[in-house]
């Protein structure tokens, strides 16, 4: 019991930062139909940012980690305006944009390491106390990055429900022509999804490397398996499927971990998504129309 | 001087290496439409299955610092004929990724992921492949009689590299060249509607997965044998990027394009950062080599997708002149369908039967189809008689399309049943059906844009020797008469159409009316039994309009069945005879225009609907 | 819709004209870059007549990034005193970097081209356990004397006549390490090692130096290097309650596991025992500069090393060298600490060793020196005890017979042409130094530490 306790502790903080990054990039598919293989590099930059300013510019680690978002949203929807949009106005297959994706992926992380080298950095504040309760380890640290978790999905379900914007991205998502017929600006809302969602992607890198405490330019270099398995179990284009996919993930991998071998723990997660791609590429909830 | 010689021949055996995987990446990619992001998989594959083969066995008892599976101690050329085994053997698990139903950038994305999770395992479990510190002391070929280190050995394994890099190009360039490679490159277009005109996709893709398996294998082996050492740091799952930033420089689609890529990108461009001096920051020159491969690929894809050596024309017609490749729409009204009067359907078509024959071919039974529990198509039991133009119509939204992609199995229903001639092919799947003879069109556009006319009109003609992997293989003498009367038919049939100037145009580069055209011709050269045609006149000038349908109801009184999806009622009413009407995703009422004109439901759908 | 790009506008002469041209113009460029240095003869460091050139060949990017810098510091503090004391057989020697990558397959190619544009190579230094089973053949064959730095059992067991290793096979590493829990009667043994290839030959070994000397391991983490996070490994070792940790993992996962187990330990620090490897100014600024802080980290953390003559004649030169390189090898955080890294350490002395050999067989051909290596390091019987270049040649000149003890002391070869001394435990300063604790080790075999050879 005290190993599926400690363990579902675990998975609780890495499903957090694992829902924020997953929230984000299943926005972006849903409104531009693509997988966004850049992401990652986005979220470690943004990382960078916060480290940075947080080291040098000495700011607090919390004021800095507002550099980190708003690089985020700045790098994605400066992405999708200059690469993505431009690309897919040629009608070129899906695969295409992917492979693109690919390049700036390889462009941003290794672009990255270019500046700052091939080694690692640490965070050099502690992580703070160690919370011991039911069962579960969780730094102070990580106590926050849950709560930042749980309000920022808050944020994007009263965002999808209540607000306009919410509805024109359901809308947007759902059915693109019809939504443009309807009236909705599209291009409006795929501009402020894209900044929405990189502010997430952002968020996600900064929380990533402060809970990690040490990283280096390709750490999220594969953090887009877990992204990936988590987006597909909940449905692509999914947000509360996107929210459901990461606790599995980030909670199964954990226990993985605690029960069977640490060295395979991502091993899980790779036959997720294997799974879902071969019987229900459209997720847990979703049907054959939905992609 | 020798020591040059060294790294010549080194580069030699690297450039002949990363040549063969760009050639079966490649055909999987630039011929076939296969995204194949896990390729890397397949080269390391090999290179292990040649290690373990070639290595005695591993003993534990004097403190063996390795572990492996295996260890038979085979002599060259096992090693590396079991290497390509491996490879093609490798690719049967991902025959489940790359069916019809899961979308091209999903597979590959599936097969990146797949590499990664691979290349972890091995890294981590230590008993299979020796974990992360690999297997080394690989022997050589011939060791035992030649010294591996000397320059004749290192020439003589540099040639042997290039003979089989050759030896490869010819295979697939056999391959490609073929019926087969035509059907390969019609998949890669639109693999929906190859799938509608017959092709297996599965089958192919799986083919096509194998072959390059075995390739990739191949070069693995022949990688370990001369640097006698492999280990999970060299396969990373970003080498298959820069394998694809190679054939995105180099040509997809081109063989040649595929050897020139392998020469510039991970051979030359990695060579060359050597030569550069180190710099203050040691990891600078490396990164921007990822930055410049990144790069690299978006702006190739951005100026120039179709690479430094593009992809051939195939001249079918044998013609010498340059081809016409675009067309504006004024010459729509002007194509004149008069030469097909003289034809005689029958005998172009294989049709058979008796043309009088009006028994039921085709119906359903209670056919449903919903999304997200919204229903499209509810209850509809509709029956289709032989040698007759059935009208399918009804307002927008009302269901015909989807109610016709069911009966042509591109789309599967939520319940209900079809039937051909009393049998249930409801579980048929579409590219069956089309062979049986049922053959569909699609609304949009749906030529196979980079294949000339020509191609597209062969690609559907069915049974040809050359269009399987064997047939291909067996080569030109096996396949060129049956392939060249094949050819001829469909020139017969362009001749007919009025449309042999383009024989070899790109079919993506024509006028709207003009590729209705030829998908129609196309969809004929199938053999049909039954036509299903989606909207076949939409978009087009109302004179060809009305051409066309003409010779619709010229080949209905031939002996074809025809069922067609419309939406003008001026159409219907100048052509169809039984005409189902659907509203709402149900049957409204049958019968002939008149009959239908006169009855109030009708008359009320198309006015509210 | 048209495909302008794909349709063959222009006529079909002038379009493969152009393409011609543009493939020409891209296969002539890569052959020029490519073919232009070797004509040249060398490349990078200056090429004027009468100097010889020691290459590094080692990672000097990827996951083993912080393992080249440290050998490179010290060719350039060892050859900085040979050229002051004239150069070997007068030649002024040179020192290149080949950055293998830490891949295999990159290496091959890597030391092809270093073949073919270095003209007067003598020696080659590093060669770790990334790729030293594929290139101490070649360098075999080319008759290069290599002095690797791979503690791969491998290399215990097959003959490369030209291999010389100054540190010991990983084995007796893992057996020294336990030997430091034995003094300090620690019971309890957690293991984690990371599965990289340098790491994992540790475990066997000091799991059977753990039963032998009557401790019990209570628990084995393999670390995947690769993972950012290793929360259930450091709490499967919190939870197990061991009196010390065993570990070798370089890089991020070494220091992010140590932070976690120090959260996981209600910020307490686990004594931890560390290789040799880990005596690394890289992972020292790591560790220092996060959580756990310097003052934790130095009071809890030993590693066992070679025996580093800190008292003896050659270290008072060989710190001087070593401390005057810093701001001319990049990729080093602190100079202190590299005196003690067992890379820079044994490398200096197999340079020395190696240009002695030169001089003493008048040769810089591998073939001919390299006996005379042996001669050197063994001492026969009349030779004088010497334990720098300047003096060794010196001696040399005046027709006397030499024996080098350096910093690392004396190095006897056995028959595979390894050699290596005493260990001792050393600890870690707050500067990032370390001073050796508690007296030597002793003498570690593969199996057990004993107070003589």
């Amino acid at each position: 019991m005290t190993v599926f306790l400690s363990s579902l502790g675990f998975g609780l903080i890495s499903a957090a930062v694992l829902a924020i990054a997953t929230v984000g990039f299943t926005m972006q598919f849903a409104v531009t139909n693509v997988l966004n293989l850049a992401y990652g590099s986005v979220m470690i930059n943004s990382a960078f940012v916060t480290y940075f300013l947080n080291y040098h510019a000495h700011l607090n680690a919390w004021v800095a980690m507002i550099g980190g978002v708003f690089t985020g949203a700045a790098a994605s929807y400066l992405l999708n305006r200059f690469v993505f949009t431009p690309f897919q106005r040629r009608n070129l297959p899906p695969i295409t944009i992917v492979i693109v994706a690919l390049g700036v992926d390889l462009c941003g992380t290794f672009g990255l390491q270019a500046i700052i080298g091939g080694s690692y950095f640490t965070y050099r504040q502690s992580q703070g106390r160690e919370s011991h309760f039911w069962g579960m380890y969780l730094s102070t640290l990580q106590l926050i990055i849950i709560g930042i978790c749980l309000v920022v999905m808050g944020l994007i379900h009263w965002l999808l429900k209540y607000t306009r914007l919410g509805k024109a991205m359901r809308a947007t998502s759902a059915n693109p022509s019809l939504a443009r017929n309807s009236g909705v600006r599209t291009q409006r809302v795929i501009s402020s999804t894209w900044l929405i969602s990189g502010a997430l992607c952002g968020l996600a890198g900064t929380v990533f490397a402060m809970n990690t405490g040490v990283f280096y330019a390709t750490s999220a270099q594969l953090y887009i398996v877990l992204l990936l398995a988590a987006m597909f179990l909940g449905g692509p284009g999914s947000v509360y499927g996107a929210m459901l996919g990461a606790i599995t993930i980030g909670v199964a991998t954990e226990l993985s971990a605690g029960y069977f071998n640490p060295q395979y723990k991502e091993v899980i997660a790779f036959v997720v998504l294997l799974g879902m791609l071969t019987f229900r590429p459209f997720g847990l909830f979703g049907s054959e129309k939905t992609i | 001087m020798s020591a040059i010689s060294f790294y010549v021949a080194t580069i030699i055996v690297y450039g002949a290496v990363d040549s063969m995987a760009c050639l079966a990446l490649n055909v999987q990619f630039g011929f076939a439409g296969l995204s194949n992001f896990g390729f890397i998989i397949f080269q390391a594959g090999g290179a292990y299955a040649a290690a373990v083969l070639s290595m005695g066995p591993w003993q534990k008892s004097n403190g063996g610092f390795q572990q492996y599976v295996l260890g038979w101690h085979l002599a060259w050329p096992l090693p590396w004929i079991g290497a390509a085994l491996f490879g093609g053997l490798l690719a049967l698990p991902f025959v489940f990724l790359v069916g019809k139903r899961l979308r091209g950038d999903f597979a590959a994305v599936g097969l990146l992921v797949s590499a990664v999770l691979l290349n972890q395992l091995v890294n981590n479990f230590v008993p299979l492949f020796n974990g992360a510190a690999g297997v080394s002391i690989v022997p050589a070929p011939f060791s035992h009689y030649w010294n591996p280190q000397g320059l004749g050995y290192q020439f003589a394994y540099g040639g042997v590299a290039v003979v089989l890099c050759v030896g490869v190009y010819f295979l697939l360039r056999r391959v490609t060249e073929s019926p087969w490679g035509r059907s390969l490159r019609a998949m890669r277009d639109n693999d929906i509607v190859a799938d509608a005109l017959g092709k297996n996709v599965r089958v192919q893709r799986t083919s096509v997965l194998i072959l390059g398996g075995m390739i990739a294998g191949l070069s693995g082996a022949i990688l370990v044998g001369f640097i006698n050492l492999w280990a999970p740091g060299a396969w990373g799952y970003a080498e298959t990027i820069v394998l694809f930033a190679a054939i995105i420089v180099g040509g997809a689609g081109n063989h040649k394009g595929a050897v020139l890529g392998a020469l510039l990108v991970p051979l030359g461009f990695e060579e060359i950062t050597r030569f550069i001096p180190p710099l203050s920051n040691p990891a600078l020159v490396p990164a921007l080599e990822w930055v410049a491969i990144g790069l690299l690929i978006i702006g190739f894809l951005w100026f120039r997708p179709d690479g430094i050596l593009p992809e051939r024309r195939r001249i079918l017609s044998g013609s010498a002149k340059s081809p016409p490749d675009s067309s504006s729409t004024e010459s729509d009204s002007l194509i004149n369908l008069g030469n097909l009067e003289h034809m005689d359907f029958r005998q172009l078509l294989r049709l058979e039967g008796d043309a009088s024959d009006h028994s039921i071919i085709l119906s359903t039974d209670r056919l449903t189809r919903a999304f997200h529990g919204v229903s499209v198509v509810s209850d509809v039991s509709i029956e289709i008689q032989r040698g007759r133009l059935t009208g399918l119509i009804g307002p927008n939204g009302a269901g015909k399309s989807t109610t016709l992609a069911m009966l042509a199995g591109t789309l599967a229903p939520t319940s209900g049943k079809v039937l051909y001639e009393g049998r249930d092919i409801t579980s048929m799947p579409s590219n069956v059906r089309a062979k049986a003879g049922m053959i569909r069109t699609f609304q949009l556009a749906s030529e196979f844009k980079k294949l000339t006319v020509l191609e597209n009109l062969v690609s559907a003609i069915p049974r040809q020797s050359g269009d399987s992997f064997v047939g291909a293989l067996r080569g030109r003498r096996f396949w060129g008469r049956d392939d060249a009367q094949n050819i001829e038919r469909a020139s017969e049939m362009l001749e007919g159409f009025g449309l042999s100037q383009y024989a070899d145009s790109y079919a993506g580069g024509l006028s709207g009316g003009q590729r209705r055209l030829v998908e129609i011709m196309r969809a004929l050269l199938a053999q049909p039994t039954i036509l299903l045609l989606d909207e076949p006149m939409a978009g087009v000038h109302p004179n060809l309009a009305h051409k066309i349908g003409d010779q619709l109801t010229r080949l209905v009184a031939s002996g074809m069945t025809i069922v067609m999806v419309e939406h003008e009622l001026a159409i219907m009413d100048a052509f169809c005879d039984p005409v189902i009407v659907l509203a709402e995703g149900r049957v409204l009422a049958e019968g002939t225009m008149a009959e239908l004109r006169a009855k109030k439901e009708v008359v009320e759908a198309y006015l509210v609907g | 819709m048209r495909f302008s790009k794909m349709t063959g506008r222009g006529g079909l002469v002038n379009h493969s004209k152009k393409r011609l041209v543009l493939v020409a113009s891209a296969l002539a460029l890569v052959a020029s870059v490519v073919t232009l240095p070797i004509a040249a003869g060398t490349s990078g460091a200056t090429s004027f007549k009468g100097s010889i050139t020691i290459a590094t060949v080692a990672p000097f990017t990827g996951a083993d990034a912080a393992l080249g810098p440290k050998y490179e510091t010290a060719c350039y503090a060892a050859t900085q005193a040979i050229n002051a004391a004239g150069g070997v057989l007068s030649k002024q020697v040179k020192c290149k970097t080949v950055d293998t990558r830490g891949d295999p397959a990159d290496a091959v190619p890597a030391v092809r081209q270093m073949y073919a544009t270095t003209s007067n190579l003598v020696l080659v230094i590093g060669c770790t356990s990334d790729e030293a089973a594929t290139v101490v053949p070649i360098f075999g064959a080319h008759k290069t004397v290599s002095f690797c730095m791979t503690g791969q059992s491998e290399f215990d067991a097959v003959h490369y006549p030209y291999f010389f290793r100054l540190v010991p096979p990983d084995a007796a590493d893992s057996v020294a390490m336990v030997q430091i829990a034995k003094r300090h009667s620690y019971k309890n043994i957690a293991l984690a090692f990371g599965n990289d290839a340098g790491s994992q030959t540790f475990v066997a070994p000091a799991e059977a130096a753990i039963a032998k000397a009557g401790m019990k391991v209570v628990s084995n983490e393999t670390l995947d290097m690769s993972a950012s996070t290793f929360q259930s490994e450091a709490e499967s070792i919190v939870q197990s309650h061991p009196d010390a940790i065993l570990m070798e993992a370089l890089g991020a996962a070494g220091v992010a596991l140590l932070s976690e187990i120090y959260q996981l330990n209600g910020n307490k620090m686990i004594p931890t025992i560390g290789t040799s490897a880990m005596i690394d100014p890289v992972f020292f600024s790591g560790v220092t500069s996060g959580p756990i802080g310097t003052q934790n980290f130095i009071s809890a953390f030993d590693a066992d090393n070679q025996t580093v003559n800190a008292s003896g004649p050659a270290y008072p030169l060989y710190r001087k060298l070593v401390l005057e390189q810093a701001g001319k090898v990049p990729g080093v955080p602190s100079f202190p600490g590299l005196l003690s890294a067992n890379g820079t350490v044994h490398l200096y002395d197999g340079i020395n060793l190696a240009a002695l050999a030169m001089d003493m067989a008048k040769s810089t051909s591998g073939s001919k020196y390299k006996a005379d290596i042996l001669k050197i390091a063994e001492g026969v019987k009349g030779a004088v005890n010497v334990s720098s270049y300047a003096v060794g040649l010196k001696d040399l000149k005046a027709g006397k017979k030499i024996h080098y003890i350096g910093v690392g002391g004396t190095y006897q070869f056995d028959s595979f042409q390894t050699a290596f001394g005493p260990f001792e435990d050393d600890q870690f300063l707050a500067n990032g130094t370390t001073v050796a604790v508690g007296g030597s080790l002793g003498y570690c075999s593969l199996t057990e530490c004993k107070s003589t050879p």
